[in-house]
């Protein structure tokens, strides 16, 4: 009973990938369900655009296109781009800081299954009576039944679902890096990927549970009879966009801060130099988290709220440019006389900068309450939120996805069609979504499913479907570039770029357990140190050991499947579906509380290589 | 001097073991913060604009009561869950007083 | 980490004893400044709508004073009977830790039945959650709260008759913590909820 299983049980195929709690494997799985969903969202775009292309055409038609932009949004939001940050997470920080595996392996799994049964939950509304179609941000009183069909009930459930798997998720990363850095890793010492990891965790942490309580409240209006957004019963529609907005401006900081850490790391490695003002990037990211909390009624200033409220959230929205410039000079600063190397993860890179910093000024735009009833609701605002998170954070996601690729894989991607991929989207991001500036201005609404001839919208919005479609080039490269390589792509060295932190100091893809011996960090860019001090690779930390490893569970799976059928039950209002699915989860829980998992551990002898260096 | 420090807080839970009579006082405490704002609004002892402030900053008192004694987090190690349960609590104050002045326009 | 054995002698704070033991209460504590965020989201909504009733009856007209008395001293009891079973776990004594939690159980449950009585008898006087938008704020967050109590209650149970079976050890031991913190923070809840929505209500709330 007590005694220890000596060896992995052995699980292999489909089996493993449902079972594995290796915060490595869960980090591919997220990668290969967010780029599904990625795909998804991008075919949106594409019928979305298509649509667009010219005046009162009619591809798709009024409602579907209504449903169109709410499943984009969302999609790309919650599905897509948060999965995939998830992803490199998973797979980056518990290297960057020396760990053997994150704090909670199972509540990891659990977090992946979550948003994965989510995010079907969410999409099987196109087959079930439509999808949701009230705007990715679903207000009241468009979202309430009188104006709405069902597709909104998937919404708020399947966002509800896929929210708590990301917040579990957030909690687990802050207590990896508060409690499992390696010895001599302060935090001064940790990498900027795992600090703005640690603080965009931070804020996953306070933002997600204002959705949650939107969420349920909406769910309340729908399903129960509740008032909370029925003006007719005392009810109040701004406490939405409140709730909303209190989640959703975080969200954006959530997003973004990742960003900013791969392009550290990408930019410093490639320019073979120590990241340029280090204590001030760490100080800027934790300020940016902190004034996101602050700044969530910017999005509410048409609203009537007044000039005091729109003049305090536009001074405190007008101040993050402060410390988002500071990132913006350090990055340049770090590549200022360095020895730059023109890789696609540092092409990426550096066409980010100018992307976001235009990105970032409209937002200062935006942030003028006054100004702001101009651009409200015009394309403006949808070219200024493409340009942070396509041109900022998907550029920042490819970088990290070429940067890191081979330490995911064990395999190289491919340069030349890398530099494809990255001028082909780098060119028809810019095409799609510069002229939207203008025909904001000139007055195009956002979320109309057409437009008149002879107002001169037409040019610009053609130009704009065209850049879509350099986009999708752009992305198809990436998936080809993905397809060669892992047919005959070239096995990648440990330390393929000459990099500066710890995941480059162990194998590429790293064993299961991590490190043999954890490393002992001795300042910042702790491998940098060691090769600059002439050493092979890093000092151990403890003697070669026996290394216990948690065992994996098919648990996370089941009770995300409870949740899912729950989900259903609820919203067709069948309450045997609601109790089978969540006694299926309460089931899971209570069998996860009472059998201990004795885990199985790894024995020196089956450590193939000795020592923690390549 | 520095090693004598070091000893007393390893010893640390030991010292503890007096705490049952301060989580005692802890309660009573409570009970009587409890009872004031109980009285306060129903024998309308306060000033009546004064009530509602009076009674939520006795919540407030008690609330930091329970966390410090009962849960804890004066004791160290518990860096983390100050800044947690803090940062919680300011953001609620920034959305609170929002629904307060910006909900009804 | 491989300290799993059960040891002849636990150590003086047995639930801090592993890493794994570290992480759980670090992680629950987190998990409780997110719960700050949750109830702080329903509180500022309930006192936006608390004055809505759409034509039912108010807050002065529904609360009971004793009852929310009793119902207060029920919950702030069973939180220092909690804290009791913690202290007898660092005694290493399995039997007392047991019999506070059975207490507070026990409590928790009375609470919980006085709950149940409150929203019987409101929903009788036409106070419902499809009645008006305070109904709705009110029974959303008041039955929030009572959700955690009935999940906490369920909690502790299942922990009792596991230890039956496991014992005291370093694996259990913070498992009781985590679910002391837990039941702790129930109640600090509850010390706004009796604030915000009883005592304010029955003022008349014209603080704005």
């Amino acid at each position: 009973m007590s005694a220890h299983a000596s060896h992995a049980p052995k699980r292999s195929g489909l089996w493993d990938w449902l079972t594995t709690v290796d915060h490595k494997k869960i980090a591919i799985l997220y990668l290969i369900a967010g780029g599904l969903f990625f795909l998804a969202g991008g075919i949106e775009a594409l019928l979305i655009r298509l649509q667009l292309m010219y005046p009162e055409l009619s591809v798709v038609g009024a409602k579907t296109f209504n449903e169109l932009i709410t499943m984009h949004g969302t999609t790309m939001i919650f599905l897509a781009v948060m999965p995939v940050i998830f992803a490199l997470m998973n797979a980056v920080v518990p290297l960057q800081i020396g760990a053997r595996d994150v704090a909670f392996p199972f509540v990891n799994a659990l977090g992946f299954w979550l948003f994965f049964f989510g995010g079907v939950l969410l999409n099987t509304s196109w087959f079930l009576g439509g999808a949701p179609d009230a705007g990715w941000t679903s207000y009241t009183t468009l979202a309430l039944n009188q104006f709405s069909g069902r597709g909104i009930d998937f919404y708020v459930l399947g966002l509800q679902i896929a929210g708590l798997g990301t917040l579990i998720g957030g909690i687990n990363f802050l207590v990896t890096i508060i409690n499992m850095r390696a010895p001599g890793m302060t935090f001064m010492r940790m990498p900027l990927f795992t600090w703005t990891s640690f603080v965009t965790s931070g804020l996953i942490l306070f933002a997600f549970p204002a959705i949650t309580v939107g969420l349920v409240l909406l769910m309340f209006d729908r399903l129960f009879g509740g008032n909370f957004f029925n003006p007719d019963a005392g009810g109040n529609i701004l406490i939405w966009q409140h709730l909303f907005w209190i989640f959703g401006h975080p969200e954006v900081y959530i997003l973004i801060l990742p960003a900013f850490g791969i392009i550290s790391e990408v930019v410093s490695t490639f320019s073979k130099k120590r990241l340029f003002g280090y204590s001030s990037m760490v100080f800027a990211t934790a300020l940016i988290g902190f004034l996101g909390f602050m700044v969530w009624a910017h999005h509410m200033f048409t609203t009537g709220m007044g000039p005091i409220a729109n003049t305090l959230f536009g001074l405190a929205t007008m101040l993050i440019a402060v410390p988002t410039g500071i990132k913006i000079f350090n990055w340049l600063f770090t590549m200022w006389g360095g020895q730059i190397r023109f890789t696609t993860a540092n092409l990426f890179a550096v066409g980010f900068i100018p992307t976001f910093t235009i990105g970032g000024m409209t937002g200062v735009m935006l942030a003028i309450p006054p100004a702001d009833y101009q651009y409200h609701d015009s394309y403006f605002v949808v070219a200024h939120f493409h340009y942070v998170i396509v041109g900022g954070l998907v550029f920042g996601l490819f970088a990290g996805l070429y940067y890191w690729w081979p330490k995911m894989f064990g395999k190289m991607l491919n340069e030349t069609l890398g530099k494809w991929n990255f001028w082909t989207f780098f060119v028809g991001f810019h095409l799609t979504f510069f002229p939207q500036h203008f025909l904001g201005l000139m007055g195009m609404p956002r979320r109309v499913f057409t437009y008149l001839a002879g107002q001169g919208l037409e040019l610009g919005n053609f130009i704009s479907t065209i850049g879509v479609f350099g986009m999708s080039i752009g992305t198809i490269l990436f998936l080809v570039n993905v397809a060669v390589t892992a047919k005959s792509g070239k096995r990648a060295p440990a330390d393929p770029w000459d990099g500066r932190t710890l995941e480059w100091s162990i194998p590429s893809p790293p064993p299961e357990y991590n490190f043999a011996q954890t490393p002992l960090v001795r300042g910042l860019d702790a491998l940098w140190v060691e090769k600059m001090a002439g050493n092979k690779g890093m000092t151990p930390a403890e003697p070669l050991g026996s290394i216990h490893m948690p065992s994996g569970s098919f648990l996370p799976f089941v009770m995300s499947v409870g949740l899912f059928i729950a989900g259903f039950g609820f919203m067709y209002h069948n309450y045997v579906v609601v109790v089978i699915g969540l006694a299926i989860n309460f089931a899971c829980m209570l069998l996860r509380s009472l059998t201990d998992d004795p885990g199985y551990h790894i024995e020196p002898d089956e450590i193939e290589e000795k020592g923690v260096k390549a | 001097m520095g090693a004598h420090t070091h000893n007393e807080e390893v010893r640390k839970p030991k010292v503890k073991k007096e705490s049952a009579k301060n989580h005692i006082v802890a309660f009573i405490a409570s009970l009587v913060l409890t009872a004031l704002a109980f009285v306060a609004v129903a024998y309308e002892v306060v000033p009546s604009g004064f009530t509602v402030p009076f009674i939520v900053g006795l919540a407030f008192v008690q609330a930091l009561f329970q966390l410090f004694f009962w849960m804890h987090m004066d004791q160290k190690g518990h860096e983390f869950a100050r800044i947690s349960i803090f940062a919680g609590l300011f953001f609620v104050l920034a959305a609170v007083i929002v629904f307060v002045f910006w909900v009804w326009v | 980490m491989a300290t799993h054995h059960v040891h002849a002698v636990l150590p003086d704070e047995p639930e801090k004893a592993t890493l794994e033991g570290k992480n759980k209460i670090l992680g629950f504590w987190l998990f409780l400044g997110g719960e700050t965020v949750l109830f702080g989201s329903l509180f500022a909504t309930f006192i936006a709508l608390r004055d809505q009733t759409n034509g039912g009856p108010s807050s002065q007209q529904l609360f009971d004073m004793p009852l929310v008395a009793i119902a207060t001293l029920l919950l702030l009891t069973s939180s220092l009977t909690s804290v009791f079973a913690v202290l007898a776990m660092h005694k290493k004594n399995l039997k007392q830790v047991q019999a506070w939690l059975t207490v507070t159980v026990l409590l928790g449950l009375g609470f919980l039945g006085l709950e149940i009585y409150e929203f019987m008898h409101y929903y009788h006087e036409g106070h419902k959650i499809s009645s008006s938008a305070f109904g709705s704020a009110f029974y959303t967050l008041v039955g929030f709260h009572g959700g955690h109590v009935l999940f906490g209650i369920l909690w502790i149970v299942t922990l009792q008759l596991a230890a039956v079976k496991k014992g005291l050890t370093v694996v259990t031991a913070p498992k009781f913590y985590v679910a002391s913190l837990y039941w702790h923070f129930i109640d600090v809840v509850w010390v706004f909820i009796f604030t915000v929505v009883y005592l304010m209500g029955m003022i008349g709330g014209k603080v704005g």
